[in-house]
């Protein structure tokens, strides 16, 4: 049995397609969000990788953002719950999760079965997002996933607002204009989502493990900024963009059954 | 009358106070504003005013910026901008107390941006407990009554005030009522909101006599299956936009601790020979609010006890931005929730809301989490 899920985030639609509730067959990522094509791609792109039709699938959980408004889904979760939900499928000995996305930050506390039990979201604000990242590697002329290699090579991290976008943007270009290296300044704006997305985790409380998913999340500059300010360490997967679609495609899969008991 | 229309009624009083201000003065009444959290109603009523809540509105605000920094609290600034705006027209006096600091500032900022209405202080003391606090509340009501006089131009007596305090114990008596039925019936938060929020805006005699009316009908309808029940506590709950993913995700308002609903009607005027000491001992009595000082927190052990009472699975904190004081008080609110095994969540709201969509992402994910 195949069930689907889509997470359409504001700006990446993702799917993952699970076959009887455990084995990943197929999974998709388009940069693309909610109000786009990039649902009904990412949709194309994961039937395409698998070799399997529309009809197949029996049942299909949208998540994110743009979870409302896309008309092929069965029903909708919240991705809190999914990410939740799809990390405690990869890590289940994981009891944090902290999922930055493109345009939002939220922090979980799972319990020994996985399931949420507390959590955080940011204020309605781009600092400690994924969008604070693309604002800044669009000042350094820089594409996002060369962020990571240049904070790498920093020596002397410099220090960036973590409480304002607009401000920062000012901070890394004074930097800029007094001779920063590009490094130094590429780690100090992950330090600085960093900074921001920690006190949220704070709120929430931290026991270990601690996995980081969502789009920011491949970005080792956040994690091993995150991990000196949480002082724990951060386990990641490459999956890390695609955990609410997984979780949507396991409570799919939860769903299918209950409205057919007679798959196991 | 049936539930439904009952509720349409309060519906329409609570989506209009305009109309409704203009109601009362056409009937040739004088209409007293009364800002957030406690004023004296029951001495404005006996005098033969309408007293007339103002709690702001879900609008931009423009005008009262030129008065309040960016970072205070929204209900305040909103307050002041429909002053500004000409909303309150025809409104005889405005009554603002001195429980935060907020509310000081809008006094002082009210004198000079909306000088047509005036402004009438309520200065209530920070100990109000002991003899020395009640008399210090005596004064300041004295002081009102003092005030109203001049800007209205009309009688205060202790004998209208005794029946208006009756009246407003009568009004409290049925709201109480109202909560715990509502508790159990089939009623959504945006129709529970209507019957408070419309309270603010109508006589407190006639709007008795339609509670009752929708208590007895509520009492014999059927009631609400199946829900999430949750307490929620906060200054303000009157967001439709908001309330209605509470209904979406069948989550159930079984208790309240919202400063606008529930808060105004815990206390009553006791029986004392004389009125005015009366409503003194009132406000000396009243507790479990953000807005009147107690060291000891004990509000933190009653919302815990009234989700108890009333079988909620959950706290909701709907904080709003830039309060202070309820921000303090969130902390061993949270602490506690966690002692009880109560779930709980926390959302910013404010005046200026527009998109409400993370909000109702947090709403849905504590619904999942059960």
């Amino acid at each position: 049995m195949y069930t689907l899920g889509i997470d359409i985030g504001s700006t990446t639609s993702k799917c993952v397609l699970l076959k009887d509730g455990k084995e990943i067959v197929g999974s998709s990522i388009v940069v693309a969000g909610t109000g786009t094509d990039g649902p009904s791609q990412a949709l194309e792109n994961v039937l395409n990788s698998a070799g399997v039709v529309r009809e197949d699938i029996s049942y299909t959980i949208a998540t994110g953002y743009g979870r409302k408004i896309f008309q092929g889904a069965d029903g909708e979760i919240s991705e809190l719950s999914c990410h939740a939900r799809g990390v405690h499928f990869v890590f289940p000995d994981v009891y944090t999760v902290i999922d930055i996305g493109g345009q939002d930050a939220k922090v979980l506390s799972l319990n020994d079965q996985g399931r949420m039990m507390n959590f955080a979201m940011n204020d309605k604000c781009a600092a400690g997002t994924g969008r604070f990242l693309d604002v800044m590697a669009s000042i350094l002329k820089l594409d996002i996933s060369d962020l990571e290699k240049e904070a790498a090579k920093a020596q002397n991290p410099a220090s960036i607002s973590s409480t304002c976008t607009v401000f920062a943007e000012s901070e890394v270009i004074s930097q800029m204009a007094a001779g920063t290296d590009l490094p130094d300044l590429v780690a100090g704006i992950c330090q600085s989502v960093a900074t921001r997305v920690a006190s949220l985790a704070r709120r929430v409380g931290i026991k270990e493990r601690v996995c980081m998913s969502g789009g920011v999340a491949r970005n080792a500059g956040v994690r091993n900024a995150m991990s000196k300010e949480l002082g724990v360490e951060i386990v990641y997967s490459d999956m890390a963009q695609l955990m609410g679609a997984l979780g949507a495609a396991l409570y799919a899969y939860d769903k299918a059954k209950d409205s057919n008991p007679t798959v196991s | 009358m049936a539930v439904n229309e009952l509720l349409a009624q309060l519906h329409e009083v609570a989506a209009s106070p305009k109309k409704q201000l203009d109601k009362y003065l056409k009937e040739g009444k004088k209409v007293v504003a009364v800002t957030p959290v406690y004023t004296p109603q029951e001495i404005i009523h006996s005098m033969g005013l309408v007293p007339m809540g103002v709690w702001g509105a879900d609008m931009e605000i423009n005008e009262a910026k030129k008065y309040y920094p960016a970072f205070i609290c929204s209900i305040m600034q909103t307050v002041l901008e429909l002053g500004i705006k000409g909303e309150y027209e025809g409104v005889s006096a405005i009554v603002i107390p001195s429980l935060c600091d907020s509310l000081k500032t809008l006094g002082q900022n009210w004198k000079y941006a909306v000088k047509d209405i005036p402004f009438i202080p309520m200065t209530y003391p920070q100990n109000r407990k002991p003899a020395y606090g009640i008399k210090f509340t005596k004064a300041g009501y004295e002081r009102v009554i003092r005030d109203l006089e001049v800007a209205t131009g009309a009688h205060f007596s202790e004998f209208a005030l005794a029946e208006s305090n009756k009246i407003y114990n009568e009004h409290n008596a049925v709201m109480r009522e109202f909560a715990e039925i509502a508790a159990e019936a089939e009623i959504t938060a945006v129709q529970r909101s209507d019957v408070f929020k419309s309270a603010w805006f109508m006589l407190p005699e006639e709007h008795t006599a339609i509670v009752r009316k929708l208590n007895e009908e509520l009492k014999n309808g059927p009631k609400a299956e199946g829900k999430l029940k949750v307490l929620v506590t906060g200054i303000l709950a009157d967001s439709p936009n908001l309330l209605k993913t509470f209904d979406e995700n069948g989550i159930k308002i079984v208790a309240d601790d919202v400063a606008h609903e529930s808060r105004q009607y815990r206390t009553d005027v006791p029986d004392m020979e004389n009125p005015v000491d009366a409503l003194a001992q009132k406000f000396a009595d009243m507790d479990n609010c953000t807005l009147l000082y107690d060291r000891d927190k004990k509000r933190v052990d009653y919302i815990i006890e009234q989700a108890k009472k009333h079988d909620a699975k959950g706290v909701i904190v709907l904080m709003t931005k830039f309060c202070d004081p309820e921000e303090f008080d969130y902390v061993p609110i949270k602490r506690a929730c966690d002692a009880a095994g109560l779930m709980h969540l926390n959302i910013e709201v404010d005046r200026q809301m527009v998109n409400y969509e993370q909000a109702h992402t947090m709403i849905q994910a504590f619904k999942e989490m059960f």
